[in-house]
């Protein structure tokens, strides 16, 4: 076992959960700005984070018009301090840290900004804290995919998003590899493995296990723990039939097989107009309609996101902060 | 995890070793949904050959687990296969052998896996009665196959749209036969539903009444 809740609300730092998907469209925002709410109705301290500076509308899903500061400032470097950048909401115990107002000339903050920005979100003073993130799957969103083991992947029963989310969770898998591989051997193999048409024949992390077998046995073995860790979780929003919810099996036995990856399955949402009544009334449903069908499905999946993990956090821990700056990797223990 | 070649029938069909006849059953549906030629969650994987290939082992797998004596037999071969095999060395390999052995019991939850989270008690109202009919994967037309009633009328008893549905004695019988294809407590749900079904057409009654 892995030891694993270490940012536990009860240890201080708050857990970090990012929700993506690759396509835009999906219901993302959706999602996280209900399930935020609803923990945060259930007395537990949140902050939503909008880590779309190029679409930002976190803050309108949780009904701020106008936010006063964003992420945006902290891009540009005007503004440091992250706590400065959090932004009360109508809904007690969630605070917003809004994305509006990016320079367009140059959106995106560095990547070592970003991992300073993360490191901050970290210390702040709550129990969770979740990243919205823009669709596609470039560094700019999976630096911030790659906060936990255990993010969420928010799929419409489409194949447009089923097939843009394997892209999804496959890149940061392999994103998650490399990072946590110290050998420039192994790592270059990685890389290789990334391109879908390698001449290695390479196509599943399995191929890619043999070959880096053959070239270093600890990290063979650190491969297998980074594999065993990564458990990206599955919501299928807009579910209309028993069908659709299906899908989320479905994608999750094609993970195992095809990619070795062991995503869950955190639940679905049902297809509901008070949902799209919400958005135009730009407030969350969970508020607005809690005892709406969609509510009910959303309030089951939040008591699901923050159950206990099953061990989880060591390639979380070993990927993002070995880049970052030298962050200590607090789960390179007894394994 | 293993490469597929290597999987036994229970990885191949995603249950444990311990799974009932039923699980077997509905992990075997669930594959075949997955891994049809236009499956939304496969076709973005699937090449020439190889789905093929795993429909095959599906097949297979499926074909010995579901009967009992063939099972048996499978089982004995297994223990036995596991008896005889080397201890393998090396740390990778053996960790290999770990992730592959997560915990059976979460590797193909039923379709009801949510169903500890759900109200146990209070009304069974329309949006309520979909819930229960969704997460045991049952759709309008299984019910109309078996209860013959028209789906639109099931359709209507979901989204409670009273003033579509006929008199009260119908709709009764419609929710109780929708309830025993759930596995209900068919009696006591087509009473709570009707409750709320002659409430609310009470009501409009009344009104109608009043504003004469």
């Amino acid at each position: 076992m892995i030891s694993g809740t270490r940012e536990g609300p009860q240890s201080g730092a708050p857990r970090l959960i990012p929700f993506g998907g690759g396509k835009g469209g999906v219901g993302k925002t959706f999602v996280a700005a209900n399930l935020a709410t609803t923990l945060a109705k259930a007395g537990h301290r949140v902050v939503a984070v909008d880590g779309d500076l190029e679409g930002a509308n976190l803050h309108t899903a949780l009904g701020v018009t106008r936010p006063r500061n964003s992420v945006a400032e902290y891009a540009a470097e005007r503004e440091e301090d992250v706590r400065k950048l959090l932004e009360e909401t109508p809904i007690p115990n969630l605070r917003l840290i809004a994305a509006t107002r990016p320079n367009l000339a140059n959106p995106q903050p560095s990547h070592a900004l970003r991992v300073r920005f993360v490191r901050a979100l970290r210390t702040l003073d709550a129990d969770f804290v979740f990243i919205d993130l823009g669709a596609g799957a470039d560094s700019t969103v999976m630096d911030y995919f790659m906060v936990c083991d255990d993010g969420v992947v928010v799929i419409a029963p489409e194949p447009t998003s089923v097939e843009n989310a394997y892209a999804f969770m496959r890149a940061a898998f392999y994103r998650r590899l490399k990072l946590s591989m110290i050998s420039t051997d192994v790592r270059k193999v990685i890389a290789l493995a990334m391109d879908e048409r390698n001449e290695r024949g390479i196509r599943t992390p399995l191929d890619l296990l043999r070959e880096v077998k053959t070239l270093d046995t600890e990290e063979a073995h650190r491969f297998v723990e980074v594999m065993r860790a990564f458990r990206p979780r599955i919501i299928v929003n807009d579910v209309r039939s028993a069908e659709d919810i299906r899908l989320g099996f479905s994608v999750r036995s094609v993970c195992r097989k095809y990619f070795a990856i062991d995503a869950e399955y955190l639940g679905y949402v049902n297809h509901d107009a008070a949902a799209r009544a919400s958005v135009r009334a730009r407030r969350p449903l969970v508020d607005s309609d809690p005892r709406s069908d969609a509510a009910v499905y959303l309030a089951r999946i939040a008591r699901k996101l923050i159950a206990p993990r099953v061990g989880a956090c060591a390639g979380a821990a070993a990927g993002f902060a070995q880049r970052g700056e030298g962050e200590q990797s607090p789960t390179r223990g007894p394994v | 995890m293993k490469p597929l070649t290597e999987q036994d029938y229970y990885e191949t069909l995603d249950v444990a070793r311990s799974a009932n006849p039923e699980d077997i059953e509905r992990a075997y549906r669930l594959a075949c949904d997955t891994y049809r030629e236009d499956s939304i969650a496969g076709y973005p994987v699937f090449e020439v050959g190889d789905v093929e290939l795993l429909r095959e082992r599906i097949e297979i797998a499926y074909r010995i687990l579901v009967d009992p004596e063939t099972r048996r037999a499978y089982d004995l071969e297994l223990s036995a296969q596991a008896f005889e095999a080397p201890v393998r060395a090396g740390a990778a390999s053996a960790a290999g052998e770990e992730v592959s052995a997560r915990p059976a019991a979460a590797v193909l939850a039923p379709l009801d896996a949510f169903d500890e989270l759900e109200e146990a008690e209070g009304d069974w109202t329309g949006a309520r009665l979909r819930r229960a009919r969704l997460r045991q994967g049952i759709e309008l037309d299984d019910i109309t196959r078996i209860t013959k009633v028209n789906p639109t009328y099931l359709a209507f008893i979901e989204d409670e749209r009273f003033d579509g549905l006929p008199a009260a004695v119908y709709v009764r019988g419609f929710v109780t036969g929708y309830a025993g294809c759930l596995g209900l407590d068919a009696k006591r749900v087509a009473a709570s539903y009707l409750q709320r079904y002659e409430e609310r057409k009470g009501g409009s009654k009344r009104r109608l009444f009043a504003r004469k």
